[in-house]
């Protein structure tokens, strides 16, 4: 706020310039009618301001100044040679109180209460006393913990002043354990049905201590065009009652009510369970608070079991089932549309999916295991190759599928022991280059998206570039005049048979390892990047996904043919024309104002080019920093896919990563959007060069 | 995805203060002066997800500019929230009838601020 001060003093100045110029000509023309309004404006302006900055002095006094002002606009007062002069004589304070806003001047003080003295005279000010006790009128009452119901209907053009029902339902259940029912009214047809009217209503029940007004103030902005009723009954545990659930499941999505006979039988039949118990009321809740306690704690000893792997391996292939069986259900309801059965599919949906990522959750084990096995690893080699070694983890909590885990395990080991071996110093090289005697390896985990990135850093001496492009051209991979990017250089220490080790040791350094490691890796679809600099450290960075066989995906079709592409890496869809990608000579739309390049699959793929005169989908893909988008004829939707492997036939292409059987028994491809946009944005910049 | 957010108001000090409180929580913020720039600024940025428009204001007030913003399609349900004093009770409901979404009192406090824009917007 403090610097904010300095333009509140340049604008407030500003403002009293522009108020005497205004006062100046409306002393000229006394009734001209815009001077007075613009006289107000600077003001309401000022006053508005001080009140902002907390200036609370200087906005009452301004409030009251324009009072007169507003009652001459308004044609109740007439402007007087005095009350010009005050106000002239207002504008020379203020012009000082800017400044003193605290009033600690005593000239200031006087020429204050004497200025709002006059000011009062003109306006008969009454009493400024306030009913200050209004507000504390909440009760204790309201703070206790009860059950509240609270139906919200909105009028059906709730939408038109930009108004999300859904918020206001999203801030009424934070503040308690709640219970939300929707109801449509009832549309008949299709042409009565008008998307732009809200047809929905609400019926909420709280448990909560919030005030009553705390709850209404949910709604303030919507008294107008809403009818809201709140209903409030002593607590009884009632949104959890099974029979309450039962009675909610009755009359969901309907254009019905819970019956109110009903829901008073229901809440003293709860109250009558618990009373049974004790009859004193009080002590009933905190029985019922114990009860829970003690069941939490139960709870709390079983936290944890133990259970088969292929048992979870099991429920995976289950879940994957089910959730193909479910697909084919839904794509069956789009051809009949019965509403009920709709309802039915799009609840098993949800079901699923929330199936799906417990049964998934379960497999997942935090990465920590791992990585204390190599705190071992690390402290015999150190001692073997006479270094000093820190070894920090971090992000340890990250989980990730067992499988994946297990087969990280030898990556990892190999990429550690090469960092342990040639990236770091011996301890007198260190201090001679002036680093910590202790060499750290770092090794940290930590999610991005629904990848997860596991990192191996050191401060050793990092890998030389040069040394590396040496070794390939050597090698025969590369050529003399051949130009690489460090990153693409670094790329040969993948390459199988490439170790720039001079000398090779016990521990590593025969070039069998890092291409077997990225081999690993690449099997888990992940993908391994290197960092380095000289004297400064090596990073790897490997990504991975989270989970394999399940993904959540975007259908679409090019050439009769369906693929999956992995809704994670979808940023947004665009209708393009043909004709602007294919008469286009650098391979860039501009989409949003900015320019994205896009593969033209059709193309690549081998099939027939684009139609002139039709439009395509386009995909656009993040992929790392980039934005790349992939034009396909249709998209069909979302869609659940439980990926399988394509066998060992198709294992020498890289961009399609599985398959999946849809709804109706026949397969879609799964896109490995990654490798796609790395082969072909090879092929582009060839094209337009 | 940021959320923008555009704030018209023809006192630099209130854009100041909305504008670095909104910014503070992650959102993008373009500014109007009055009610006419408001309506260029509108045009010219492609995705507004809210206004937050005083009423008072030179060249087009905000009730005008209330009414002007609904005229175009694409903004017909855009949340628009006044800014408004205490005692412009009567100010608050006529622009309520013209298509507000919600009303800031003022003066506010940051957190005052926030809450009501995340009513609107989330």
């Amino acid at each position: 706020m403090e610097e904010m001060k300095d333009t509140y003093i340049q604008e407030a100045n500003e403002l009293l310039e522009n108020l005497e110029s205004s006062l100046l000509s409306l002393e000229d023309n006394p009734n001209d009618n815009s001077n007075i309004e613009q006289v107000f404006r600077v003001m309401h302006t000022l006053k508005g301001n001080s009140s902002m900055f907390g200036l609370t002095k200087i906005a009452e006094f301004v409030h009251d100044l324009e009072t007169i002002y507003d009652k001459i606009r308004q044609g109740e007062m007439n402007l007087s040679k005095e009350i010009l002069n005050t106000t002239l004589a207002s504008f020379d304070h203020l012009n000082r109180i800017i400044h003193d806003s605290e009033l600690q001047d005593p000239k200031n003080i006087e020429n204050h209460q004497e200025l709002i003295k006059k000011i009062h005279t003109f306006i008969q000010k009454e009493s400024t006393a306030t009913n200050a006790n209004v507000t504390s009128a909440t009760t204790m009452e309201n703070n206790a913990l009860r059950t509240v119901q609270v139906i919200f209907q909105p009028n059906e053009d709730l939408f038109l002043d930009g108004t999300n029902p859904l918020f206001l339902i999203a801030d009424l259940t934070s503040l308690g354990k709640n219970c939300v029912i929707p109801h449509f009214k009832r549309v008949q047809t299709l042409d009565e049905y008008n998307p732009t009217f809200c047809i929905t209503y609400w019926e909420v029940y709280l448990e909560t201590k919030v005030p009553k007004e705390e709850i209404m103030d949910v709604f303030v902005f919507v008294e107008g065009n809403a009818k809201i009723e709140m209903n409030e009954f002593p607590y009884v545990n009632l949104i959890s009652n099974r029979e309450f659930i039962t009675t909610v499941n009755s009359v969901i999505f309907k254009d019905a009510l819970i019956d109110k006979v009903i829901l008073t039988e229901q809440i003293e039949k709860v109250g009558e369970k618990v009373s049974s118990v004790t009859p004193n009321a009080k002590g009933v809740i905190v029985q019922d608070a114990d009860a829970a306690v003690r069941i939490e704690s139960k709870e709390k000893v079983v936290s944890s079991i133990r259970v088969a792997s292929d048992k979870l391996d099991e429920l995976m292939n289950l879940v994957s089932e089910l959730v193909t069986t479910q697909a084919s259900l839904t794509l069956y309801n789009e051809k009949n549309e019965t509403p009920e059965l709709e309802i039915i599919s799009e609840n098993i949906e949800k079901l699923s999916r929330r199936l799906r990522d417990i049964a998934f959750g379960m497999t997942l084990v935090p990465i920590n295991n791992m990585f204390s096995r190599f705190q071992r690893l690390v402290r015999d080699m150190s001692e073997t190759l006479g270094k000093e070694i820190q070894f920090v983890t971090e992000g340890g909590e990250t989980e990730l599928d067992k499988s994946i885990i297990e087969t990280l395990t030898d990556p990892l080991m190999h990429i550690i022991r090469n960092s342990l071996d040639h990236g770091l110093e011996k301890p007198e090289d260190r201090m001679f280059l002036g680093k910590p005697r202790k060499g750290t390896v770092k090794l940290k985990a930590f999610y991005s998206g629904i990848s997860v990135y596991i990192q191996i850093i050191d401060d050793g001496k990092g890998i030389d570039v040069e040394a590396v492009r040496n070794k390939a051209i050597s090698k025969g991979f590369l050529k003399e005049e051949d130009v690489l990017s460090d990153k693409e250089i670094f790329d040969f220490i993948f390459f199988p048979g490439f170790s720039t080790a001079a000398v090779v040791t016990d521990i590593s350094g025969r070039g069998v390892g890092m291409d077997v490691v990225k081999r690993n890796i690449t099997d888990l679809k992940g993908s391994i990047v290197v960092e380095s600099a000289v004297n400064v450290g090596t990073t790897l960075t490997i990504k991975l996904p989270l989970s394999l066989s399940i993904i959540d995906g975007l259908l679409v079709e090019i050439e009769k043919v369906n693929y999956i592409i992995p809704l994670s890496v979808v940023n947004k869809c665009y209708e393009v024309n043909n004709a602007d990608m294919l008469h286009n000579f650098n391979k860039l739309l501009v989409l949003e104002e900015k320019q994205v390049p896009y593969i033209n699959i059709r193309k690549e793929f081998g099939y027939q080019d684009l139609v002139e005169d039709e439009k395509s989908q386009l995909i656009v893909v993040s992929d790392g920093d980039h934005e790349v988008g992939i034009c396909v004829d249709y998209i069909v939707g979302e869609y659940q896919a439980v990926v399988k492997p394509i066998g060992k036939y198709y294992k020498n292409q890289d961009f399609i990563s599985g398959a999946t059987i849809l709804g109706d028994g026949s397969i879609a491809l799964v896109m490995d959007t990654h490798k796609i946009v790395e082969l072909y944005t090879e092929h582009v910049k060839m094209e337009v060069r | 995805m940021k959320k923008n957010i555009l704030i018209v108001d023809d006192s630099e000090s209130i854009r100041e203060v909305v504008s670095i409180a909104l910014q503070s929580e992650g959102y993008n913020v373009f500014t109007g002066i009055d009610g006419q720039d408001g309506l260029k600024v509108l045009l010219e940025n492609t995705n507004v997800n809210l206004i937050i428009s005083d009423l008072n204001m030179p060249n087009m007030n905000g009730i005008s500019f209330l009414k002007e913003v609904r005229k175009i399609d694409k903004y017909k349900y855009l949340p628009i929230l006044i800014l408004t004093t205490e005692s412009q009770e009567a100010k608050k409901l006529e622009a309520k009838q013209e298509g507000a979404t919600g009303w800031i009192i003022k003066p506010f406090v940051k957190d005052k601020l926030l809450a009501v824009v995340k009513k609107v917007i989330r």
